[in-house]
């Protein structure tokens, strides 16, 4: 940690945030608060997050700008002004400047900025950087946090994705549509009307093989460097977002079925509850996954924690993937799964 | 006074960003601005997390010989993985409440507020 740094981008991210809420065109106020994600990801790097910069660097600055701007596509662009309301500005700063500075009397009571010995810093945490080597030879202490020690709070946190995908799918579409769609998404389609340019399309033909193939880099090799699950899933997910806006969804969906997108939306959470759900079968507790050397003998302990984690890996990644290309669909093309951006 | 400053900006940062972001939620009457006001108020909380984790001289978190095995050589992995699975998280709920904007544009043909209320009468 290095404090000039962090000060003067902790500086540029409040510029950023605020220059984001102030502007008036909605399509800029979008770009610029993805500038922002890009910065706060440059925080997450100077504070020694490798993984969360690498999470925000996929889901803040790339993921969800897409989604902000399909939603200002489909909605209206400008602002429109009616008469100067001044009460309700008024009274929002009044408590807004209240609470703040309740809280900022409150700061002097924290432990300082990169202090090693505070106690957020030493009880559960430090037993998980000096166990993790041992237990379960991941050096990559996050991982096995995330999918080991404290895999419960990860299955829920798929659960979420999860629902949240169901609850856009479903509430996007009209019901009266939903049998004309199912027909319409699923027959051959002729691509005639795909986007204009011919530089975007290649470009997006020659790279998405790569960004697909390091995503699966990156959700295997999380054990030892930054990555993981989410990360990977989420660039799994922008591969097949970039596919769609570079021809249209139609075309994506000709490839990688709607019926198969639902199916492996669930079939990830289902990875992640049935390894749970195996270990508590042979005696373990739920998620302790070194009761799965039962079944595998030559494995042990250690070696079948290890082995459990990756395949967990992949089943968030599975409900990531399918979970980011859904919502993005639903939100580009209005409910309808036609065209899309 | 200066010794304060440097020890204590990330929480006034933390402050700043969730009276932004809170401030946007209440006066702001453009929904996807008030979404923005959301995920600013968010990335102060996260801000705090990370920044409660972050230890002078330290590393990254991946265990490596070069650094020994010492836990305070090594950022906190603990508040990294409950943030990190928060930035997806939120995410996905981001686009439920994109979702909502869309459909409340459908019905109502508007995304200020004060319209919207007009409409409702």
């Amino acid at each position: 940690m290095i404090w000039q740094f962090d000060i003067l981008l902790l500086t540029l991210v409040v510029v950023c945030g605020f220059v984001s809420l102030w502007i008036k065109d909605l399509m800029g106020a979008v770009i610029v608060f993805g500038a922002y994600s890009f910065l706060m990801c440059l925080v997450w790097t100077g504070m020694g997050a490798v993984d969360v910069a690498f999470t925000e660097a996929a889901v803040g600055a790339g993921v969800s700008t897409i989604f902000f701007i399909a939603t200002v596509f489909h909605t209206s662009r400008t602002i429109r002004y009616n008469k100067w309301d001044l009460s309700t500005k008024f009274f929002s700063s009044i408590i807004c400047i209240l609470m703040g500075f309740f809280l900022m009397v409150a700061i002097g009571d924290f432990p300082a900025w990169g202090d090693a010995l505070s106690p957020v810093n030493n009880n559960v945490a430090k037993y998980y950087l000096e166990n993790s080597m041992e237990e379960t030879k991941v050096p990559n202490v996050v991982t096995s946090v995330l999918a080991d020690y404290r895999a419960f709070d990860t299955m829920f946190e798929t659960g979420v994705v999860f629902v949240a995908s169901l609850v856009i799918f479903t509430l996007l579409l009209q019901s009266d549509g939903r049998k004309k769609l199912m027909k319409s998404a699923f027959q051959k389609v002729s691509f005639l009307n795909v986007s204009e340019s011919l530089i975007i399309r290649k470009a997006c033909g020659l790279m998405v093989p790569f960004m697909q193939l390091f995503a699966l880099y990156v959700v295997v090799h999380g054990h030892y460097s930054p990555g993981g699950g989410f990360q990977g899933g989420v660039i799994l997910g922008a591969s097949l977002i970039l596919l769609s806006m570079a021809y249209d969804i139609k075309k994506v969906f000709a490839r990688f079925h709607m019926k198969f997108m639902i199916k492996s939306l669930a079939v990830g959470v289902l990875i992640f509850a049935g390894i749970g759900l195996i270990c508590l079968i042979l005696g373990g507790n739920f998620l302790d996954y070194s009761a799965l050397s039962k079944l595998f003998p030559s494995m042990g302990s250690i070696k079948s924690r290890y082995n459990a984690m990756l395949w967990v890996e992949v089943g968030v990644a599975l409900t990531v993937m399918s979970g980011m290309f859904a919502i993005y669909t639903s939100l580009s093309s209005n409910g309808k799964f036609e065209e899309g951006l | 006074m200066f010794e304060y400053l440097i020890t204590n900006y990330n929480y006034m940062v933390v402050v700043f960003l969730m009276m932004m972001g809170l401030w946007a939620m209440i006066a702001k009457k453009n929904l996807v601005k008030k979404c923005i006001g959301l995920v600013i108020f968010q990335t102060g909380i996260i801000l705090f997390y990370i920044s409660m984790g972050a230890k002078n001289n330290s590393t990254i978190p991946i265990i490596d010989p070069k650094y020994g095995e010492a836990a305070i050589n090594y950022a906190n992995p603990l508040t990294q993985i409950l943030m990190l699975t928060a930035i997806v998280v939120g995410v996905a709920t981001l686009g439920v409440g994109l979702m909502l904007v869309q459909r409340i544009y459908k019905e109502y043909g508007s995304i200020n507020e004060d319209r919207i209320l007009e409409k409702f009468k």
